[in-house]
């Protein structure tokens, strides 16, 4: 029976002991450099791999996980061993120090007064009034001094921040609300994508797997674009989105670079931008061949626009980087290189439809037999917004866990706790003499000086206050 | 040449004359430089404030070096006047800098080693005033120089930030980055401090200091040696950036005939541990002799691969492997290239210091106990301000691509850097680590550092795309 009582007993032991934790983060530190050495397969494509390794080496790797180290189930096993490791180191030493904690010692027995580092004798006349004087400096100093009285003494403790003898389990537990996020995130959170033309909206992204998710609500680009500094380069660019549930506008809100749009937990950003190769606008001039006026007009892809009451003309199909072959148009690339748009004019009386091509292409055009002429002012091409799309319910823990570890890191390097005592005793010679101590959990060399000037404090206001004090006072101090 | 390595140096000028050839010295270098900005007609501007600074911290260096090497008390209280005049010459720097770019200087690498150098000055008064290490100046203000010298090489223009990179966050990550390394960087100096008044042997810092020029060298071939040349990133000096063949993939040229040197350079930094290995077995002390000699020959020959490296980079065209024609290189597209050679000269001089000068070293620098003490101090610094470095860096990659943690190379080398000082923490406060074993972690988590600074962008596959 007590055999089998000790073996979870002793793993969790083993657990908790420094030399296990040292061991997991050695493992740690040696498998994610290993991970940032060896390429990963997600961000590395896989023709790369194939460059980078050998066939064999390539099996091998992707066998052991080693080619996505980060998401390996080892890997995760590995985390999770280190947050266990933290929990009953943590929870095996919490007892002591909150018995620390909650019970200070706060009464002076001589082994207790002759083990402590920091210690003076100041010889007195009268207890009370001695501890009396300790008292007022006790206070000064803001070390809030009590009265602790046993059956047959009177002595004084102090002490200040007594909390921050706490702050190393408000590290490991902010450490701890960290990885909680992280694993809610790798359970429940995804990534997706989503490509959005003007006017364009959608419910559905498409995750990195390359499943399609709903959203539950639609989203919608109202406009992109991109500014430019004057060299060129790109400075900012932004779209402007909507946020639609049942045909409703819940929201709306232009985001751009580091600047992201959230509903529902679901946040978008701006992720890329580009030329879709169509066409936004064509503004052109026409001109009718009775001579009337020439007017401007502004035509979107298959765009009608009427010209006079009998004529309308439509963008029919616009070519960015046109060339013909074969006796086809096709288009090289959806760079605006060498533009080809192609109008139908229609006249309502005469049933007909006209084909004018701009510029004229020999084969296509019906340019001649148009009632108007067109020719080009100016042209807006049509972009796309990408958006990165993510949802990471556990990124509030891991904030909170942050700013947890950021308080509790103060606390556990700057928050000193200390602690002073002060009790009438007599030396070998029966002298009576006031027992000063004190100590400090982090920061000794300072504590050690500014007990001096405690001490120092205390001799010169006995001084003053027994101005009829014949014998001169013999105080021995040991610091350190 | 030899028999210079073992000649003691000439005893060093009495207290005043240094001081006057290196006050008349800083005079005579800003009257030249004020008679040029008076043809200029620009006084203030960076590279001018920078200048000074230049100035100001190598008269510092040399009164710290001075200072390391006879323990006159005068040289201080100068050479700290100087770097006060420095670090105000570089504050200057920077607020110019950032009213001309228009966004606080953190985003090249130009702009990064601008505030490095800021901060280490900073931290040296500090350390001076405050701890009463007097010394720290000897071993931070070379660097602070070198890390100026390599500002005037690489690029100065304000570029203007791409749209990821417009972000307080961001800001607020470097920032923390370059004070949190600056912190780093003081406790490994003061842990080698430690190791030197807690007697080390000088022997063993020989074998440190080849290993460290090994560790650089073997780095620098493995990842740029190409059929006997230097395969360095090709530079495209009209738009002053880096070429790439593809997006995000570097374009290479190779330098020819710089990998072989380099090799020779890295048996000669070699040598001096192989002698020492052998010493440990045979107990040979005149190894130990033609070990210093060959430190001496090896910082030549270092010296020598710089001037070889710096001449052919700058300018002439070369071939490339992956695309055809001649293309120009840079020394600003070689940063890792150059601080490796470059820290590699200035670690074997420390070492010769050392050497040469061990006995006064120790008389001045501060007790064993008190360096112990102060090189936790500065890591109690320097472990919440890599905590928050990190936390900021994630939330700006929250903001900007909607993941806080992505195991890019670079986050995953900061959250090794942050486990190993938690590593020296724990085994500060649990296990009592004091004294050697505390300076050995503390000497292993700024190697770290500098792996995640230089190694991360410069070695390894898979680039960190904003350095």
């Amino acid at each position: 029976m007590a055999a089998t009582q000790s073996i979870p007993r002793k793993i969790w032991q083993t657990l908790g002991a420094i030399k296990t934790g040292v061991v997991l983060l050695i493992l740690v530190v040696i498998i994610s450099a290993a991970g940032t050495i060896i390429l990963q397969r997600p961000a590395t494509d896989a023709d790369e791999m194939q460059r980078a390794y050998s066939p064999s080496v390539l099996r091998l790797l992707d066998a052991v996980g080693l080619t996505d180290v980060f998401h390996a189930w080892w890997f995760v096993l590995l985390l999770s061993l280190v947050s266990l490791s933290i929990i009953a180191a943590s929870l095996q030493r919490f007892p002591n120090a909150w018995r620390y904690f909650s019970r200070p010692y706060k009464s002076t027995d001589e082994s207790f007064r002759n083990a402590l580092p920091n210690h003076a004798l100041i010889p007195i006349k009268d207890e009370e009034r001695a501890l009396s004087v300790a008292e007022r400096v006790f206070h000064k100093a803001g070390l809030g001094p009590e009265h602790i009285v046993r059956h047959n003494s009177f002595s004084l403790f102090g002490e200040r921040n007594r909390f921050s003898e706490l702050a190393v389990y408000i590290v490991h537990a902010s450490l701890l609300l960290i990885f909680l996020g992280g694993i809610v995130d790798a359970l429940y959170g995804w990534r997706a994508f989503v490509t959005l033309n003007r006017g364009q909206q959608s419910s559905q992204v498409q995750t990195q797997n390359g499943a399609k998710r709903d959203l539950g609500f639609a989203i919608r680009c109202d406009g992109a674009g991109q500014e430019n500094y004057a060299d060129g380069t790109p400075k900012r660019w932004w779209s402007d989105l909507v946020v639609l549930e049942n045909g409703q506008r819940i929201l709306r809100k232009q985001i751009a670079v580091n600047d992201p749009l959230v509903y529902r937990g679901i946040r978008f950003y701006q992720a890329s931008y580009g030329k879709t190769g169509k066409i936004d606008k064509l503004v052109l001039i026409a001109t009718p061949r009775d001579g009337a006026t020439p007017k401007d007009i502004t035509i979107g892809p298959d765009e009608t626009v009427p010209l006079d009451p009998d004529t309308t003309v439509r963008l029919a199909e616009f070519i960015p980087d046109y060339v013909v072959r074969d006796g086809q148009i096709y288009s090289r690339s959806s760079e605006v290189e060498n533009p080809a748009a192609h109008l139908v004019v229609e006249s309502r009386k005469a049933h007909r439809a006209v084909n004018f091509w701009l510029p004229a292409i020999p084969g296509f055009e019906e340019n001649a037999s148009s009632t108007y002429t067109f020719e080009g002012k100016d042209l807006q091409m049509a972009y796309f917004t990408g958006l990165e799309v993510s949802h990471e319910p556990g990124q509030w823990s891991v904030w909170a866990g942050v700013l947890v570890m950021g308080f509790g890191l103060a606390v556990v390097f700057y928050l000193v706790h200390v602690r002073v005592w002060a009790a009438p005793v007599r030396d070998a010679r029966g002298q009576l003499m006031l027992w000063i101590g004190g100590t400090a959990n982090k920061n000794k060399d300072a504590f050690a000086l500014r007990f001096r000037e405690l001490v120092a404090e205390i001799e010169a206001e006995l001084k003053v206050s027994s101005k009829a004090g014949a014998e001169t006072p013999v105080t021995s101090l040991t610091g350190k | 040449m030899a028999r210079v390595a073992r000649a003691e140096p000439q005893p060093a000028a009495t207290g005043t004359s240094l001081v006057v050839m290196v006050g008349l010295g800083i005079a005579f270098l800003l009257f030249m430089a004020f008679l040029n900005v008076v043809k200029s007609g620009n006084l203030l501007n960076d590279s001018n404030l920078l200048y000074a600074a230049l100035i100001f911290y190598s008269g510092a260096g040399t009164l710290y070096l001075g200072f390391g090497v006879t323990g006159t008390p005068s040289y201080v209280r100068f050479a700290s006047l100087a770097t006060w005049a420095g670090l105000l010459a570089n504050t200057g720097a920077v607020a110019h800098r950032w009213y001309a770019a228009g966004h606080a200087p953190f985003a090249s690498i130009y702009e990064m080693l601008l505030m490095f150098v800021w901060t280490l000055a900073a931290l040296t008064l500090i350390a001076e005033k405050k701890y009463g290490v007097k010394i720290i100046g000897t071993v931070t203000m070379p660097v602070a120089i070198v890390g100026v010298v390599l500002m005037q090489l690489l690029r100065t223009e304000v570029h203007p930030l791409v749209p990821a990179l417009q972000s307080t966050w961001l800001h607020v990550h470097v920032t923390l980055a370059m004070l949190a390394y600056a912190a780093c960087a003081l406790s490994f100096a003061l842990a080698m401090m430690f190791l030197i008044q807690d007697k080390m042997r000088t022997e063993t810092f020989l074998a440190a200091t080849s290993l460290f020029s090994i560790a650089t060298y073997l780095g620098i071939l493995t990842r740029f040696e190409k059929w006997g040349g230097l395969s360095v990133v090709a530079w495209d000096p009209e738009r002053k950036s880096e070429m790439f063949v593809a997006k995000g993939v570097r374009l290479f040229v190779v330098i020819p005939d710089l990998g072989w040197l380099m090799l020779l350079v890295l048996a000669a930094v070699a040598a001096p541990l192989a002698l020492y290995l052998v010493w440990r077995k045979t107990g040979e002390e005149n190894l130990i002799d033609i070990a210093n000699r060959a430190v001496f020959v090896s910082i030549l020959l270092q010296v020598l691969v710089l001037i070889f490296f710096l001449l052919r980079a700058r300018d002439g065209r070369y071939g490339s492997l992956d695309a055809d024609g001649l293309f120009s290189t840079s020394l600003a597209a070689s940063p890792f290239i150059l601080s490796g050679l470059v820290g590699g000269v200035f670690v074997s001089l420390l070492y010769l210091l050392l050497l040469w000068r061990r006995q006064d070293l120790e008389r001045m620098l501060p007790s064993a106990e008190e360096l112990d003490r102060i090189t936790y101090k500065t890591i109690a610094i320097a472990f919440p301000l890599l905590t928050l470095m990190i936390a900021a860096g994630a939330y700006w990659a929250n903001r900007t691509w909607g993941s806080y943690w992505s195991w890019d190379p670079k986050e995953t080398w900061a959250a090794i850097t942050w486990l190993v000082y938690a590593g020296y923490l724990h085994m500060r406060v649990t296990r009592g680590w004091r004294g050697r074993r505390a300076a050995y972690f503390a000497i292993l988590g700024f190697a770290v550092v500098m792996f995640t600074f230089f190694g991360v962008t410069y070695l390894l596959p898979g680039l960190h795309a904003y350095a």
